[in-house]
């Protein structure tokens, strides 16, 4: 069965207008990150941010929710930084790793892809991949059929 | 939080498996006996047990414990807590892709003359 092919996985892809090595400093800089880190009503203050972008750095920041200062602590560890082309971290709380890939698209634009799979691939034993079936972009599909 | 995201990990890892899932599906029709929700399946009643102690373990199923046939239930709380995260997750990645995409076309419209921060 095909299905089993897919290991839990959630991608999203986007499209920017800027050269590559810009994308990637604004992905690991502190400086950048601060100001778009946080989803819409969620600010990243640059003093929150800790950036170590080499292999087993650490990548945190303390999203705040601008309604009511409630706090949001991420945590990673850099896996691979390869610039200006990829950079993996995983988040030791949630076992979800994430995999963003520039891929340059010339006339200065830039495709972002980020993969997001639950458990950091090097641990998966071929039986756990083959376990593993359910794609969790399929299983948001699956879910909604319960809506 | 930490019990929330083991709770949640422990759904998916429940769902990953497409015996279970169909358990699933079928439990959204309405409750089961382990008879009914075995019939569909060439498994013994132990291994359908096997997969609804594992549904039961992360919250997805109850079963009721004075009925003599027990039938289960599907917690919908639960399945849509796992949705939720999903949801969560996805709008989170869209609405910072939009802020970065504003803040790119920022910082490459600022007239280089005016003084860059120097990095």
């Amino acid at each position: 069965m095909n299905d089993q092919a897919a290991i839990d996985e959630l991608v999203y892809t986007r499209v920017f207008d800027a050269p590559r090595e810009l994308v990637f400093r604004c992905l690991i800089e502190p400086e950048h990150l601060t100001h778009f880190w946080g989803p819409v009503g969620v600010s990243t203050p640059l003093a929150t941010i800790k950036v170590d972008a080499r292999p087993g750095g650490v990548f945190e920041t303390i999203m705040v929710n601008d309604a009511d200062g409630s706090q949001y602590p991420t945590r990673a560890v850099f896996v691979e930084v390869t610039e200006p082309e990829r950079l993996v971290w995983t988040e030791p709380d949630s076992g979800v790793t994430t995999t963003s890939t520039l891929r340059d698209l010339g006339d200065s634009r830039t495709e972002v892809r980020i993969h997001q799979v639950n458990v950091p691939e090097e641990y998966r034993s071929p039986e756990a991949q083959a376990g593993f079936a359910t794609s969790l972009d399929r299983f948001a599909a699956y879910l909604a059929k319960f809506a | 939080m930490a019990a929330a995201q083991d709770r949640l990990d422990s759904t998916f890892a429940a769902l990953a498996d497409p015996t279970r899932r169909a358990i699933v599906d079928r439990l959204a029709r309405g409750d089961a006996t382990v008879n009914e929700l075995a019939a569909p399946f060439a498994m013994t009643l132990p291994g359908i047990s096997k997969h609804l102690k594992v549904l039961e373990r992360c919250g997805l199923i109850s079963r009721t414990r004075n009925a003599q046939f027990r039938p289960c239930h599907l917690e919908r709380a639960v399945l849509d807590s796992a949705a939720g995260w999903i949801e969560e997750n996805r709008r989170t990645w869209t609405e910072r892709f939009d802020k970065l995409d504003q803040h790119l076309r920022d910082i490459q419209t600022v007239d280089p003359t005016m003084g860059d921060d120097d990095e």
